[in-house]
């Protein structure tokens, strides 16, 4: 993070839900936007899911930190911007993670950002949805308890290994939370999150180091479990072996394609009449071996998927939530998504302006793998 | 309809038969699923061999084809041929090279001959799902567009434009003429580079088949040979042309290397310091001083430094043409300041060709020093400028002067990177364009039906741009034909309008710019006029929305299949990923 | 009256011996069966081709990873095979598979169909948090008396049409108290008899003894009409409220066959000012849109062939009692037009064919 950052500070003394809510209220009525899009509590239903909020008094069901992750944040905004802008300016309350894959889909087409303002908050993880599909209450007031001070005992696996959990760079504003008492902190990081505090009359203040200082101790932590926790999984995951292992219960629901954000297509390829054989083919293939798993290419569906969203994944777990045989999915990925991105110095989501690295040319990359002596030499002037 | 395969297979003289056992082949594939049948033959390229395959297509009613032979690049469109006069379409039909990719190149006979028959079954494979495809032609357009209106491009213009054939001439500024324009004098006959211009352009205007677009500029440029969509932009006017040509000439000329990058000279700091095209300037009868060559202070100099080779280190090559002209300066400021000294300060002098030395020695006579130095510097104070010079042996010397005069290397326009990824042609580490062939093809671009033209290619004199100018004349009257149809490719990329998301992935990738994005509906398309069938879009369209005719997953998976599966049941493989 | 052959070995011991004969004669090319894919645990429909790998071969598995009928549907959907396949799948898979049938989302050509009188499968979430070959005892004790266990799938507990319609042989399990001993299966086609000759075991006519069948289908009613009390008054907010659009029903139901779901598709896409339009009506919208409506829509396209096969159930994220409300509406529509999904392959689907008196209390 660089070291002009700015933030104001905001009074929160209820906690950092009514503070996020009041200032939602005040941006709303200083006309900053016209909506609000924020998880919010269906009473009818007791479930959470993201609502777009126009009138201040339905706020009053709206947790901007929720418990649960049920869509992907990014997929929500897609939903609303794909066919195009709207009319009115909507700001969108979302986790750092969601934050990242909705600039990776804005790269892709599928977002049109142009009227949103993308909001972050410091984010302590969310809870399995498993866990709350069985116990709504119990893991609500878990939820609440964990808000309080970034402990992670009870989030998701993924989310424990998370080092991106404050401002990634692709936010209009983030709120920082972490070691703030009674107030949160707001940092501009465009014009448009820097003229929201302008509208507020909020004075954004240099010294933002208490907080940072805490950010990035816990960042290095996070980091040091995260390299911890892959090198664990490699072990365990290397391999055809170990992957056709870790990958034996699958049953190609694709569930864990269709809730990922960054799976935008609109037939996967592996559902498309190019993943259609004839019998015979079946057939040959069986005889090859003795045997053929069905339905087939169930490994070669996840290398495959790997293969062409990895280098966005964001690490958000959606994809391990929605596994009906609790494969660990989202370690995977996460896993191979880093190395990827490592190899081509590229961070999903952190600026819209980056491109990604898979369409764009660079003449000197991956040298190594060239062989040296195979260029032809250079024509001389004459 | 039932499926019915001819597979041929071509001894190719001894070349094939030799190496591999072409019965054993034919006894492996004859009983593959839909062969109809399975021949040999001496020589299918023959007249005899062709008429034998006609025949043998037509008799056996097959609805696909399948031969194998030698590389598809030497005889695929001669059995494509045989297809269409036995009325089977030619896409109907695989090529196999076990030519090249077998007899030629495997040392063991029975290896070579279970290659073929793993070759062959792939293409039987492949060749199942073949679809006929539509072969379309258009017109050429034996029209030409030329860019830059300098001696180059308008002496193309000229030799070009026929009453069949249009030349559109786009020139940036608003005068026709380049630099040459600005020349007072031209080397080695001192004749007016002016006056040798405006006769060239009246000339050009008599012409009713050129059309002269000044202060325009080319601002996209579609297409291949015979077909190039081309949109020019009259900034002054805020107006757009558009129109269609064969071919492209780029004649966008040179420019100087700025001396404000060396401070040893002082360009831009000390008053009197010009380089030669301010010279010119200088010296042209309508410049701002009437022609008169004039101090800041208006008064003509007493004696002027002429340095040579100025970023001639820093760029790494030599321009070619400044010594000659420096000459042409000694002999400007004795005719009008007969009584000026004169002195060169260079590091080599470049006097190539049959009249220059002659030149040369001529210029001497008339009152000049040539002192060679390694190290040239310039320094100024009130009473004046100071050469500071090394010459070869060590020795440092100083020389005071007036007016200096810098020979700055020429660099390609700064258009030059514009125009590259316009036109897809190539720049070089020099940041001039490349010519197809150094030797054999000098005025071509690497893309066919784009040529380049003098000083864009490299620093050359005005003689040998025209020579340039005709010489693409020649090229391209030989190639564009009025009249010529081209053939389009048919082997084309197509976007299912169902299942395109709109992530423009595609259009990143295609090289040939054969891709739109449709607003309205959200989804690329594909301009099958312009598309070469390079099938990166097909590659990475993630939900293979995006697919390349003629080579669609299924072709490619079922041809893979066929060689890896006969490989897999010869080496008697029993694989323990049986469950994947 | 029906052929029986009889093995005498334990009901899945004796189908494996099938099996293993029908690859080893010739007759059979290859065998869809549920079998061991992992030392893990792992358990998955395989296409078998070498009588060895049979070994790890579980044909009466109490899980359905996957609906058979899907599978089967898919791998003939482009080509059927031209040559012999035996595929062993449970009453309500072939009831799918028929359904897709009559779509032309797939070919029997050549296949041979053994099915069993089933005793339900375990939910997928006990199979992975839990080693069903330990279970195995116990469930085939409640398989040999008839009874109802209740840690098999919800649906299957309500299950009233578990002796298969269409299969060629179908294994007597369902009140077999010699299940451990030995394996009778019936012989319902002349293809069937055809295939077994030369096998060792006995084949004899014998009548399908139906009393402990119809006793646990009067079980199996009760707990059904429990089953439906529960979703009797559907609210459908408080129902679906909960989805969060993953179509993990959807994906797995056999009865889904589109290749691009209509909720997929652009069509079904709504634009920003959509989204504003009902802010702007009420203040308040989710996002995204469509999430009881899809479901409304899914039930309507999908009740006609709906097989109760609960695997809806088994997916579902946030646990939506899918398979309850699928019971419940294709219960009702199957009823009104007097049409049991899948019991005839010959049997059209009631929508595709104009009957002039029908509903005539309607109009």
């Amino acid at each position: 993070m660089s070291d002009n950052k700015q933030g104001a500070t905001f009074p929160a003394e209820g906690g950092v839900r009514e503070g996020s809510l009041d200032f939602i209220r005040q941006a709303l009525s200083q006309g900053c936007f016209d909506a609000v899009l924020i998880p919010a509590k269906m009473p009818l239903s007791d479930s959470f899911a993201y609502a777009l909020i126009e009138d201040e008094s339905l706020l009053k069901d709206a947790y901007p930190l929720c418990p649960i992750m049920t869509v992907q944040g990014a997929r929500v905004i897609s939903a609303l911007t794909r066919r195009g802008k709207g009319k009115k300016v909507l700001s969108a309350w979302l986790r750092p993670c969601e934050v990242r894959a909705t600039v990776e889909l804005s790269k892709l087409g599928q977002i049109n950002l142009e009227n949103i303002i993308l909001i972050s908050i410091d984010c302590p993880g969310v809870l399995p949805l498993a866990d709350w599909a069985k116990e709504p209450e119990k893991t609500e007031s878990a939820f609440s308890e964990l808000v309080k001070g970034i402990d992670i005992e009870g989030v998701r696996p993924i989310c424990q290994i998370c080092d991106k959990f404050s401002a990634t760079g692709g936010e209009d504003l983030h709120i920082g939370t972490i070691g703030m008492q009674d107030s949160l902190l707001l940092i501009p990081n465009s014009p448009k999150g820097r003229s929201i505090l302008d509208n507020l009359g909020l004075q954004a203040a240099p010294d933002i180091s208490d907080w940072q200082s805490q950010v990035d101790a816990l960042t290095a932590d996070r980091k040091k479990k995260r390299e911890q926790a892959h090198k664990e999984l490699e072990s365990r995951a290397k391999g055809l072996d170990n992957l056709l292992h870790t990958f034996s219960t699958c049953i190609n629901c694709h569930n864990c394609m269709r809730v990922c954000p960054i799976c935008y297509c609109r037939q996967c390829f592996f559902d498309s009449d190019n993943s259609k054989f004839p019998f015979e083919d079946y057939l040959v293939r069986a005889e090859a071996a003795g045997g053929l798993r069905l339905p087939p290419e169930t490994l070669l569906f996840h290398i495959g998927r790997m293969l062409h969203m990895s280098l966005s994944c964001v690490s958000c777990g959606a994809c391990e939530d929605a596994c009906p045989t609790s494969i660990p999915v989202a370690q995977v990925f996460s896993l191979v998504g880093s190395k990827n991105q490592k190899a081509f110095d590229y961070v999903p989501g952190r600026s819209a302006d980056e491109p990604l690295p898979l369409r764009v040319y660079q003449d000197r990359e991956f040298e190594e793998v060239e062989q040296s002596g195979a260029r032809a030499p250079a024509p001389e002037e004459t | 309809m039932a499926k019915k395969i001819g597979v041929y297979v071509c001894e190719c003289g001894t070349n094939i038969a030799e190496k591999v056992d072409i019965n054993r082949v034919l006894t492996a594939v004859s009983p593959l699923k839909d062969v109809e049948v399975a021949q040999r033959y001496k020589l299918l390229c023959s007249g005899e061999g062709q008429d034998y395959l006609k025949q043998s297509i037509e008799e056996h009613n097959l609805t696909h084809m399948v031969v194998a032979a030698c590389s598809p690049k030497q005889h695929e469109l001669t059995f494509m041929n045989v297809c269409e006069k036995a009325g089977l379409n030619p896409y109907l039909f695989q090529l196999v090279n076990i030519r090249e990719q077998c007899a030629w190149v495997t040392p063991d006979g029975e290896d070579a001959t279970n290659k073929a028959i793993r070759q062959i079954r792939a293409a039987i494979s492949r060749v199942h799902y073949h679809t006929a495809l539509e072969k379309k032609e258009i017109e050429c357009s034996p029209d030409v567009l030329v860019i830059g209106g300098g001696i180059a491009g308008i002496k193309a213009s000229q030799l070009l434009a026929t009453p069949e054939r249009k030349a559109y001439l786009v020139e940036k500024t608003s005068s026709l003429g380049g630099k040459v324009r600005s020349f007072s004098k031209l080397f080695t006959n001192m004749e007016s580079g002016l006056r040798l211009v405006e006769q060239e352009v009246e000339s050009l205007q008599q012409n009713e088949n050129i059309e002269v677009l000044t202060e325009s500029e080319v601002e996209e440029i579609l297409g291949f040979l015979g077909n190039f969509e081309v949109k020019v932009v009259n900034k002054a006017k805020d107006k757009e042309l558009k129109f269609n040509v064969g071919a492209v000439v780029v004649a966008t000329g040179f420019e100087l290397f700025d001396p404000k990058g060396l401070p040893q000279y002082g360009y831009g700091k000390l008053d009197d310091v010009y380089t030669s095209l301010e010279f010119e300037e200088m010296s042209i009868a309508d410049g701002h001083t009437k022609g008169k060559i004039l101090l800041k202070n208006g008064k003509p100099p007493e004696s002027v430094a002429i340095i040579h080779c100025v970023g001639r280190e820093e760029k790494g090559y030599c321009s070619k043409v400044c010594c000659l002209y420096s000459l042409k300066f000694d002999r400007m400021l004795k005719s009008q300041l007969p009584g000026v000294k004169i002195s060169h300060f260079y590091s080599d002098l470049c006097l190539p060709g049959k009249s220059y030395q002659r030149f040369y020695e001529d210029t001497k006579e008339i009152g000049a020093t040539f002192i060679r130095s390694a190290k040239t510097g310039v320094t100024g104070n009130e009473k004046g400028l100071t050469i500071d010079y090394e010459t070869e042996a060590g020795s440092k010397g100083n020389s005071a002067a007036d007016m200096v005069i810098l020979l700055p290397a020429m660099e390609n326009s700064s258009d030059a990177q514009k125009f590259a990824e316009m036109l897809k042609i190539p720049l070089d580490e020099k940041n001039f364009f490349v010519e197809e062939h150094q030797l054999l093809s000098p005025v071509a671009s690497a893309v066919e039906g784009v040529f380049v033209i003098g000083c864009a290619r490299g620093p050359q004199s005005i003689s040998e741009s025209i020579v340039q100018s005709e010489a693409v004349a020649g090229k391209i009257l030989s190639i564009l034909v009025p009249g010529k149809k081209l053939e389009l490719e048919a082997r084309t990329s197509e976007i299912s309008e169902s299942f395109c998301t709109g992530c423009k992935t595609c259009i990143d990738v295609c090289p040939y710019g054969a891709i739109t994005f449709n607003e309205a509906r959200r989804i690329s398309v594909v301009n099958q006029v312009l598309c070469h069938g390079c099938g990166n879009c097909a590659a990475a369209c993630p939900s293979g929305a995006a697919t390349l005719k003629h080579f669609t997953f299924p072709q490619i998976y079922q041809e893979l299949a066929g060689v890896l599966r006969q490989e897999c049941r010869e080496k008697n493989r029993e694989c323990n990923r049986k469950l994947i | 009256m029906p052929k029986v052959l009889r093995l005498n070995q334990g009901a899945e011991e004796g189908v494996k011996e099938l099996l293993k004969f029908l690859l080893e004669s010739g007759d059979t090319r290859g065998v869809l069966t549920l079998t061991k894919v992992d030392e893990g645990g792992g358990v998955a429909y395989s296409l078998v081709t070498d009588p060895k790998v049979l070994e790890d071969a579980l044909p009466l598995f109490p899980l359905m990873p996957v609906n058979a009928g899907k599978v089967l549907s898919r791998i003939t959907l482009i080509e059927p095979t031209d040559k012999p396949i035996v595929a062993v799948m449970k009453p309500c898979e072939l009831r799918a598979f028929a359904e897709l049938l009559k779509r032309s989302q797939g070919s029997l050509e050549n296949f041979l169909f053994i099915s069993s009188t089933c005793g339900g499968v375990y939910p997928l979430k006990t199979a992975i948090s839990e080693n069903i070959g330990e279970k195995l005892p116990q469930y085939w004790d409640a398989v040999k008396k008839g009874e109802i266990l209740p840690e098999v799938r919800r649906n299957c507990t309500a299950c009233t049409q578990f002796i298969p319609y269409t299969a060629d042989m179908t294994v007597a399990l369902i009140g077999n108290s010699d299940i451990e001993k030995q394996c009778e299966i019936y012989l319902n086609t002349s293809k069937a008899e055809e295939v077994v000759t030369g096998m060792t075991g006995e084949v004899s006519e014998q009548e399908l003894n139906t009393e402990a069948l119809e006793t646990l289908r009067s079980r199996r009613k009760v707990q059904k009409d429990k089953l439906l009390d529960e979703v009797k008054d559907l609210d459908m907010e408080k129902v679906f409220g909960k989805c969060i659009g993953c179509r993990a029903c959807s994906k797995v139901c056999p009865a889904c066959y589109c290749h691009l779901c209509f909720f997929e598709s652009p069509t079904s896409e709504h634009r920003a000012l959509d989204y504003e339009r009902e802010l702007s009506k009420n203040g308040g919208v989710r996002v995204p849109l469509d999430t009881i409506f899809y479901h409304l829509v899914r039930l309507f396209h999908v009740s006609l062939s709906c097989v109760g096969c609960g695997q809806c159930n088994d997916v579902c994220p946030v646990n939506i009692p899918l398979g309850a409300v699928a019971l419940k509406t294709a219960g009702a529509v199957q009823e009104a037009f007097d049409y049991v999904a899948g019991r005839s392959i010959e049997e059209e689907l009631p929508i595709t064919i104009f009957k002039p008196e029908e509903f005539a209390g309607v109009e």
